[in-house]
């Protein structure tokens, strides 16, 4: 009985399937009929429109590049597209940044890097119906090669960094064509935060920009902050080679750590392991005692601390400077606090469009700073602090938020977002850092603050072999790892003194920005390795 | 608590022999035997009796709109401040922030009890700011700092520190 039932019950089914089979498949008929239908009516159109286009041979996609040919051409570039060059008939190559059709016209914004111009194909004499449509059609960020007379405009185009003319296109090539669907929007990846709310408008949130890091690298905010980065180092460069510095190289591959064992990478080295430099420390120490005297180096450093914030990144372009001095270690600070000096003028001076660009997105207030720089020492920095009610510890290390205090403090006291701190208590300072003499429980070490955040930690170190070895066996530092570092102090070894910048940190504070990531191209850190 | 307030209030109202204070219940309110043998309850009931004990009317309010404001007042503090949870703070301080832009004292330019207790009340709160915080509740810092400095209030609270300037003004943190 039961079994009767089941199997009843099964043969319904079967015949209501095949029932609503049998609809489902006259359906897909008529729709694949329809479709046929459709595009033989599409290929038939275009065939006409193709034989009746008079002007098909000055748009279409490109062959892929190969080399094939050197065409005597000149592209120019969007920031020269002034009134000048009005009425010139000019190639370019540039991106579709967005185009918009609008009946027998499509307007497009061409753009290259943070430069972009507005262009326009309209019907006429030289643009045929489907040239319109074909490039109103072209996908947002595609790459294309246009020819087109530059036209003086009337009323100034208030969204394109070129306002006083546009482009009368008279043909287009795609030379690279974008797929349809952009991962996010450039718009949206520059829009600043909290505008456009009410519209409903979309940002985009960090992750989303670091997964897709090469189109939102193309975001006029991503471009400007890029470029400055490159004049920091360029900066620091330029200056210290005028000082009489020599640029080093040293290896990141090393046996032991600088700077305590905690953070730092192993890697597997053969048979057996290797640690990531943290910092080129021992190195251009050494270079100093090979009597280098002045030495410099850019190079990535590396710190395997577990710490997510918006200022720590594992890998980092680390910028380091070690200097011999002749009788007081306030000679590197000088020099130092010098170079900074020259990379905030030249900043100042000749990146304005870029701060302003960057500053569009994420205002901050200009950066300030002293001549000579201000150097407070740690007691008198305690002072102020404890006047504003904070209880710490004479030889306690300055917490995060006591930095950033410390910082809005000075800047009320002094207006200027660059200080120096010296003689920090020698507990919290690293084995080679040189002792004060008129006070054991300080040191002849020194950070430097951009916003009220470290950017640069640094010291006099100890160059005699063996208060060097005392201070590692009071840090108990294996001696015989850091053999070779200690040895190279025995042979005549000058005084001498440096610190070590990180490039991403000084451009964050130099921008107000509020995250590291944002002026890291590719940053790691320990959730991110990738891209 | 309470009790300590109410000696403070007794401190400064120039009483001259402590008034002997139980608690009732849970919430530990106060309890005054008075001298005549009546009890009074609560610590508003004890501190209006305080000030007619002391013969200094006027701390509660020389006119009837400041009396009427130095009750609400006096009533805000038992009814919000006493037992506040976490949630509350911003609230509280973002109230009396408001309350106090265009005022010295709670009810206008007259000292009156309502401030000594608001104080009381508010203290804990304020310890526990950070300095950007005492900036952003501007109002509430500068009438804070001038009643804790009011002759003879203070007693049994330490002093909380308050800068006279402002350190965070751009937008940058």
């Amino acid at each position: 009985m039961m079994k009767d039932g089941v199997q009843g019950a099964t043969e319904e089914e079967q015949q209501a399937q095949s029932k609503k089979g049998l609809k489902k498949q006259q359906k897909e008929a008529e729709k694949a009929a329809k479709k046929a239908e459709k595009q033989a009516k599409q290929a038939a159109d275009q065939q006409s429109s193709e034989e009746d286009d008079f002007a098909k041979h000055r748009y279409g996609v490109s062959a892929m590049v190969q080399s094939q040919e050197k065409l005597d051409r000149t592209l120019v570039q969007i920031q020269d597209l002034t009134p000048a060059k009005a009425d010139q008939l000019v190639w370019l190559r540039a991106r579709v940044h967005t185009s918009r059709a609008k009946g027998k016209q499509c307007f497009l914004v061409l753009r290259q890097q943070q430069f972009n111009v507005q262009a326009l194909v309209a019907v006429g004499d030289r643009a045929s119906k489907q040239m319109v449509k074909f490039a109103a059609n072209i996908t947002k960020e595609s790459i294309v090669d246009v020819e087109a007379s530059v036209r003086k405009v009337e009323l100034k185009i208030e969204s394109c960094s070129q306002q006083d003319v546009e482009l009368h296109i008279e043909r287009i090539f795609v030379i690279s064509q974008a797929e349809p669907r952009l991962p996010l929007q450039l718009e949206d990846a520059v829009r600043p935060d909290g505008e456009g709310e009410e519209e409903g408008r979309a940002t985009v949130n960090q992750d989303t920009k670091l997964d897709n890091r090469v189109i939102d690298l193309r975001t006029t905010t991503s471009q400007a902050i890029f470029r400055l980065q490159s004049g920091v180092c360029q900066l620091f460069r330029d200056t210290l080679t005028n000082k009489g510095f020599v640029e080093i190289q040293t290896p990141k591959i090393i046996s032991a750590a600088s700077e305590g064992g905690a953070n730092v990478f192993t890697v597997s080295y053969f048979k057996t392991s290797a640690y990531l430099a943290q910092s080129p420390q021992l190195y251009k120490q050494m270079c100093i005692c090979a009597d280098f005297d002045k030495v410099f180096c850019v190079g990535p450093v590396f710190r395997a601390e577990d710490s997510n914030t918006h200022r720590h990144l594992t890998e980092f372009v680390g910028l380091d400077i070690e200097m011999a001095f002749n009788y007081h270690y306030h000679e590197v600070i000088e020099s130092i606090t010098d170079t900074m000096v020259q990379i905030f003028k030249g900043l100042r001076d000749n990146f304005q469009t870029e701060i302003q660009m960057v500053n569009k997105q994420y205002p901050s207030e200009p950066f300030k700073f002293l001549e000579p720089t201000l150097r407070l020492e740690y007691t008198e920095a305690l002072a102020m602090l404890h006047e504003a009610g904070v209880e710490m510890g004479d030889e306690e290390d300055l917490s995060t938020p006591n930095e950033k205090l410390l910082g809005r403090l000075v800047k009320e006291k002094y207006d200027t977002d660059f200080y120096v701190l010296d003689k920090y208590p020698l507990a919290v300072r690293p084995f080679y850092t040189m002792p004060d003499p008129n006070n054991p429980k300080y040191s002849n070490s020194y950070d430097m603050f951009m916003r009220g955040e470290e950017i640069l930690s640094g010291a006099q170190r100890v160059h005699d072999a063996q208060l060097l070895t005392e201070r590692a066996t009071h840090h108990q530092i294996d001696l015989e790892k850091i053999k070779a570092y200690i040895d190279s102090f025995r042979y005549g070894a000058p005084p001498h003194g440096g610190g070590g910048i990180g490039l991403e940190r000084v451009c964050m504070l130099y921008l107000g920005l509020h995250n590291v990531r944002q002026t890291s191209m590719f940053p790691r850190d320990p959730k991110r390795l990738t891209p | 608590m309470a009790l300590r307030e109410l000696s403070s209030l007794e401190k400064y109202l120039g009483l001259k022999k402590p008034n002997k204070y139980t608690t009732r219940g849970d919430k530990k309110i106060p309890v005054l035997q008075s001298s005549n043998g009546t009890q009074l309850v609560g610590l508003l009931t004890i501190a209006c009796h305080l000030v007619k004990e002391a013969k200094r009317p006027e701390l509660l309010g020389d006119s009837t709109e400041r009396r009427a404001l130095a009750q609400q007042w006096l009533e805000y503090r038992v009814t919000r401040l006493d037992g506040y949870s976490k949630e509350d703070v911003k609230n509280i301080l973002q109230d009396l922030n408001l309350h106090l832009q265009d005022k010295v004292y709670l009810t206008g330019n007259q000292f009156t009890v309502a401030d000594a207790l608001m104080y009381y009340g508010v203290h804990p709160l304020i310890v526990d700011l950070s300095i950007q915080e005492k900036e952003q509740y501007v109002n509430v810092t500068r009438w804070f700092d001038h009643i804790q400095h009011y002759p003879g209030v203070r007693h049994h609270l330490p002093l909380v520190v308050v800068l006279r300037n402002t350190i965070y003004t751009g937008r940058h943190h």
